[in-house]
């Protein structure tokens, strides 16, 4: 396009996405636990391919989706 | 010839009067520049101005091609389609609505929902045609990808569209207009960047939060559900004898539904008026306010074009309704990128929020309204 500008040297753009972490938790003894969201995650859904890392039950439910804050260093 | 110049030097000799005289003489040579092209200064201060706006636009261009990149890998991901989609997607990136005439306003909002709703109809359909085989809820989040795709191609054609007016006019007014508002553009545009990338995961997002707060009020104590508009849900339930009724886009693909036309077809078909009408929205922060912050009042939280609301708003003075709303704040970031904890966390406040607004309003054998408004992307149940 000959109505572009021109390409001028500027400070790189960040190359950050936020990367949210899926809680889920077991259905058998009710442990919440985290791990890096996966595509097709979804608030509600209905895991049955995981095991719990406290009882082993298979069953578990993804019961909230989000980025965490980052902690202040002290 | 150094003696010379010496003896013109030496103030012993009546050199520092001719230095004195030299210096002067360039003064006023730029002073006469200055007098006689009066508008050189003002050139300067523009030439330093389109430099600075020619690298934001430049920015502006990375961040749109970013944007189309992840639009294509998705489709063609999602998809599965024939043929490169890109050529598609450059068209879909054009596509407009055009607002109805206003100088007769009787009617207007109606023709303002019947364009919007041929307008989503239509794209729903085009983004379709182009990702044969993406499921429904896939093709939803699809859709607001290259909706978001749209917003950052008008974006970015605007800001380039006064960047090179002002260059060829030379309008130093026309150029600081735009400069002055470039860094909120630049805001949303990353804003953008982050929230395409969202929404090709699939991810729930900070708008969704009204619709998180509805999806779990109904959590486990639904009894009943029905799809009362295109892609809104009615959930029924019963709260210490009294009846809930919430309405929220169906998830979890990325859609607002029609909460304004559920809400009202859901009232006109109920056998008493419910006691009270409750809306739960992301509403957007002031700066240096904390996100996730929670707010009560009156009226219709809901955002956008204004259709819901109005519809909303209509059924409750009809009807005398009461109307309750709870908003959460954030940035215009927060809104359209993946949810954040605090966010997250605020959802659960306004849920026992609105559980003691319904309990202290509504009496045993009443009825109540509860609709979450937002994007419910990532949010199912």
């Amino acid at each position: 396009m000959s109505s572009e500008p021109g390409l001028v040297l500027g400070p790189r753009h960040k190359e950050r996405y936020p990367q949210p972490l899926t809680f889920l938790k077991c259905s058998t003894c009710g442990t919440e636990n985290s791990r890096p969201f996966k595509e097709e995650d979804y608030i509600f859904k209905t895991v049955d391919s995981e095991k719990c890392p406290k009882c082993g039950g298979t069953n578990s439910r993804i019961v909230n989706i989000y980025v965490p804050e980052k902690k202040e260093p002290k | 010839m150094a003696e010379y110049l010496e003896a013109m030097l030496n103030p012993a000799t009546g050199g520092d009067n001719l230095l004195s005289f030299l210096l002067s003489l360039i003064w006023i040579g730029f002073l006469m520049i200055f007098f006689l092209y009066p508008s050189l200064g003002q050139r300067m201060q523009l030439s330093y101005m389109l430099r600075d706006l020619e690298r934001k636009l430049q920015k502006l261009r990375m961040i749109k091609d970013e944007i189309g990149n992840v639009a294509v890998d998705t489709v063609k991901r999602v998809g599965r389609p024939e043929s490169d989609p890109s050529k598609e997607l450059e068209r879909l990136s054009e596509f407009f609505m055009i607002q109805p005439e206003s100088m007769d306003p009787y009617g207007l909002v109606y023709k303002l929902e019947h364009i919007l709703e041929t307008g989503e109809t239509t794209y729903e359909k085009e983004v379709a045609a182009i990702a044969p085989h993406a499921t429904e809820t896939q093709l939803k989040t699809l859709t607001n990808l290259v909706e978001i795709l749209r917003g950052i191609n008008t974006l970015y054609r605007v800001v380039r569209h006064y960047y090179l007016l002002g260059k060829k006019t030379s309008n130093i007014y026309m150029v600081l207009q735009i400069q002055m508002i470039l860094p909120q553009l630049l805001e949303i545009a990353e804003s953008y960047r982050q929230a395409a990338v969202a929404f090709s995961k699939g991810q729930p997002i900070g708008d969704g939060v009204g619709v998180l707060v509805a999806a779990k009020l109904a959590d486990g104590a639904e009894k009943t559900r029905y799809e009362i508009a295109k892609d809104t849900i009615v959930q029924e339930l019963e709260l210490e004898n009294r009846k809930v009724y919430v309405v929220r886009a169906a998830g979890p693909g990325g859609t607002v539904g029609r909460p304004g036309e559920a809400v009202k077809l859901l009232v006109e078909k109920l056998p008493q008026n419910p006691k009270l009408i409750i809306t739960i929205d992301a509403a957007l922060k002031l700066e240096g306010e904390e996100s996730g912050k929670i707010a009560e009042g009156v009226g219709v939280a809901i955002g956008g074009p204004g259709v819901d609301k109005y519809k909303i708003e209509e059924l409750a003075r009809t009807r005398n309704i009461p109307l309750y709303a709870f908003v959460v704040f954030e940035s215009i970031t927060e809104a359209i990128t993946p949810m954040r904890e605090s966010i997250a966390k605020a959802a659960d406040q306004v849920l026992s929020r609105v559980k003691k607004l319904i309990l202290d309003k509504v009496e045993g054998g009443e009825v109540a309204v509860v609709a979450g408004i937002g994007n419910t992307v990532g949010v199912g149940g």
